[in-house]
């Protein structure tokens, strides 16, 4: 297919496209102008758009923040991209004490349309710092919104909504998968829906739950137990805050059984939360306890370790088997 | 490297011509396996691959001349700029593949609505009671034990309810569709068949027919889009006979039954009633029948209302042959008659049209022979 995409590719699209077409939006970071940043997500905005518009930042990840809080907060809609998840720390002052509140703290009069990219997620032999998975950080905090994407082409649409949207969002990019599974996305300035879960597979069996690079292994296991007569029911929650349980308890209500799947660390996750309003709104429907595939609660070890802390495709399967042989 | 570049190929040479190829575009090779022989001012001399690879693509083709430092051809694979130092990103190598997804609910979960404590359920399991679907009379339509008992009392007195399957399944859902969708006339009439031989081919007579009305009025034989109102006049008439079996009702299709000729047609016949009966024939074979014939007077019955299956318009019902006393000339006669019930959609088809066809099929039934 002539214009099949990776997802960096179609993030690039949507940032283009959205610039050429809203003047307000900014690009901000480390490398990312001139470079086109360490996964050529900018790659040619500086040459399109110039220096005013596509700003190479100090190393200083609490200024870039601060910065786009102040050009949020006045008018401007900039992308402040964070090089990884593991430098995103310096930025929650000002993610959660400011730009997550400003629109209560002043009472509607200023509000804060701001996106911080930040490429997440292990899996690609990095050094320590960056491989973190520390989303449910800030699924935690009101007012931040949470949207990660698993495919180019909802990546393309949903970033073109998380620009759109007038409150802060925190686009978290799962960059094990950057690359992978090229398709063909229309550059079509057609955003899609923030705050709902995406059925990416329907099935009656079991309902799988997972986000980030993790669709792609839950995709694979449910391919596997296909074949073997299992028919799973694939959700991507993609807007980690606030959360579509409606849809999630639907389909637990048609399955009876779920398993959740993350790759970060397994206490105080996001997988937790799911599966606590599971449990207190779905209970009646449920046939086996909530299960949940994740890592381990421990920091990402480095390489050789890697594998072994990842869940895998196997890991999913199991815990499904374990899941229908409750009841 | 994805670029390799003509390397300096001594002495400050700025140039050289390429003589020949050693190898072209798609091949693999390894590193120091000779890709081209290229001709200097000096001499002509081999260029080694400086890596494995796959060529993407060659710079120039023998007798042009590149400059030193100019890329001389392009290999597959890792992306060289990839931009980042920190990590390795696997690149897509599967064939690309649409993106597929619901927002929110998937359809069925959508239409799922049953309401069951994992009580009830567990009761329903001990009582050996499928629910299926079923809505109960509980709260929002939620399912108590009561209504368990009592399904489980109506399968202890009853056989247990068996869900439709296959053929069977199918006929339910094709009939609700016909009935909420069709508006049917049907006509009636008798023909009187006495000129026939003995050992006339009945359905064979039917089926030309069936042809002959069609000859007469297309109208019957075309298949009606009723979202978008239109009518697609059909050009072979692909003939869907009724097939009753002890799995069910099977409409295989005679194709283009106006073209061929009775001995093909009777073979065609043969061959489908055999697929059916063994159970090997093909979907392909029950679909894309532009009119229906259903003889159920091998069995029994004269007239009928039979049923016309959307898309098609149009269907014919042969009924038992019987002695008939008729007034002829003002005497009483006994002949043999044909009962036929024509049922028509009366969406697209008008009654004159119906009875015309009528009329052409009875006129070729009523003939001693049409061989």
């Amino acid at each position: 297919m002539s214009n099949a995409i990776t997802m960096v590719e179609a993030i690039n699209l949507a940032l283009r496209s959205e610039m050429q077409r809203d003047s307000s939006v900014i690009v901000l970071g480390e490398d990312v102008g001139v470079n086109g940043g360490v996964f050529r997500a900018t790659v040619g905005l500086r040459d399109e758009f110039g220096l005013k518009r596509v700003l190479d930042t100090p190393l200083a990840e609490t200024m870039i923040a601060g910065l786009a809080v102040g050009m949020a907060a006045q008018g401007l809609k900039p992308i402040a991209e964070i090089q990884f998840m593991g430098f995103i720390l310096p930025t929650m002052e000002h993610l959660i004490g400011h730009a997550a509140r400003l629109r209560h703290r002043t009472r509607g009069r200023l509000h804060c349309p701001m996106v911080v990219r930040v490429p997440f997620g292990g899996g690609i032999h990095a050094p320590e710092h960056h491989s973190e998975s520390i989303e449910a950080l800030f699924a935690h905090i009101p007012g931040l919104r949470v949207v990660i994407p698993s495919s180019p082409a909802r990546a393309y649409g949903l970033l073109l909504a998380a620009i759109r949207n007038p409150d802060p969002v925190l686009f978290m990019e799962p960059k094990r998968i950057y690359r992978l599974n090229a398709q063909p996305v229309e550059n079509s300035g057609e955003a899609l829906p923030l705050d709902t879960c995406y059925t990416l597979r329907e099935g009656d069996d079991i309902t799988l739950i997972s986000w980030g690079a993790m669709i792609k292994e839950t995709l694979e296991a449910a391919d596997q137990l296909a074949q073997q007569g299992i028919n799973c029911e694939v959700i991507d929650v993609v807007t980690l805050n606030p959360i579509d349980h409606q849809t999630m308890l639907a389909s637990v209500a048609k399955t009876g059984r779920c398993v959740i799947i993350h790759e970060a660390a397994k206490s105080g996750a996001v997988g937790a939360e799911i599966s606590a309003t599971l449990a207190e709104r779905g209970l009646l429907n449920l046939r086996a306890p909530i299960n949940r595939v994740t890592g381990y609660d421990t920091v990402m070890p480095y390489y050789r370790m890697e594998n072994h802390y990842m869940p895998n495709t196997a890991d999913i399967i199991d815990a499904v088997k374990v899941t229908l042989e409750f009841s | 490297m994805k670029y390799f570049k003509l390397p300096d190929l001594g002495e400050g040479l700025p140039e050289a011509e390429i003589v020949e190829w050693m190898i072209k575009e798609g091949d693999s090779v390894t590193t120091d396996q000779i890709l081209a022989t290229v001709e200097t001012a000096k001499a002509i001399i081999e260029i080694p691959s400086p890596q494995d690879g796959v060529i993407a693509h060659l710079f120039g083709q023998a007798g042009d001349t590149i400059h030193t430092g100019e890329p001389l051809l392009e290999f597959t694979g890792e992306d060289d700029d990839s931009g980042t130092v920190v990590g390795e990103l696997k690149q897509a190598s599967a064939n690309p593949t649409a993106d597929h997804f619901f927002i929110g609910a998937a359809p069925s979960t959508q239409a799922y609505s049953q309401k069951i404590t994992p009580f009830v359920r567990s009761l329903a399991e001990r009582l050996n009671v499928d629910t299926g679907n079923l809505l109960g009379n509980g709260q929002d339509g939620q399912l108590t034990a009561d209504d368990i008992e009592r399904l489980a009392k109506i399968d202890r007195t009853h056989r247990k309810a068996e869900p439709l399957r296959g053929v069977r399944k199918q006929m339910a859902r094709n009939m609700a569709l016909a009935h909420a969708r069709v508006v049917p006339v049907t006509l009636c009439e008798d023909v009187d068949i006495n000129a026939w031989a003995i050992s006339e081919d009945i359905t064979i007579r039917l089926i030309h027919a069936v042809a002959a009305g069609c000859h007469l009025e297309p109208a019957l034989n075309v298949w009606f889009d009723d979202q978008q109102l239109a009518r697609r006049m059909l050009n072979p008439i692909n003939l869907g006979v009724a097939v009753d079996t002890d799995q069910g009702l099977f409409v295989p299709v005679l194709r283009d039954i106006g073209n061929r000729s009775l001995q093909d047609i009777r073979a065609g016949l043969n061959r489908l009633r055999e697929d059916v009966i063994q159970r090997t024939i093909p979907p392909a074979e029950l679909q894309g029948c532009s009119i229906t014939l259903s003889n159920f007077g091998t069995i029994a019955g004269r007239y009928a209302s039979p049923i016309v299956v959307p898309p098609t318009v149009a269907i014919l019902g042969a009924g038992v042959i019987r002695e008939q006393v008729v007034p002829i000339a003002g005497k009483v006669v006994i002949r043999r008659v044909m009962p036929l019930s024509l049922t028509f959609d009366h969406r697209v088809v008008t009654g004159g049209e119906a009875a015309r066809f009528m009329r052409a099929a009875i006129d070729d039934l009523a003939k001693e022979s049409i061989s």
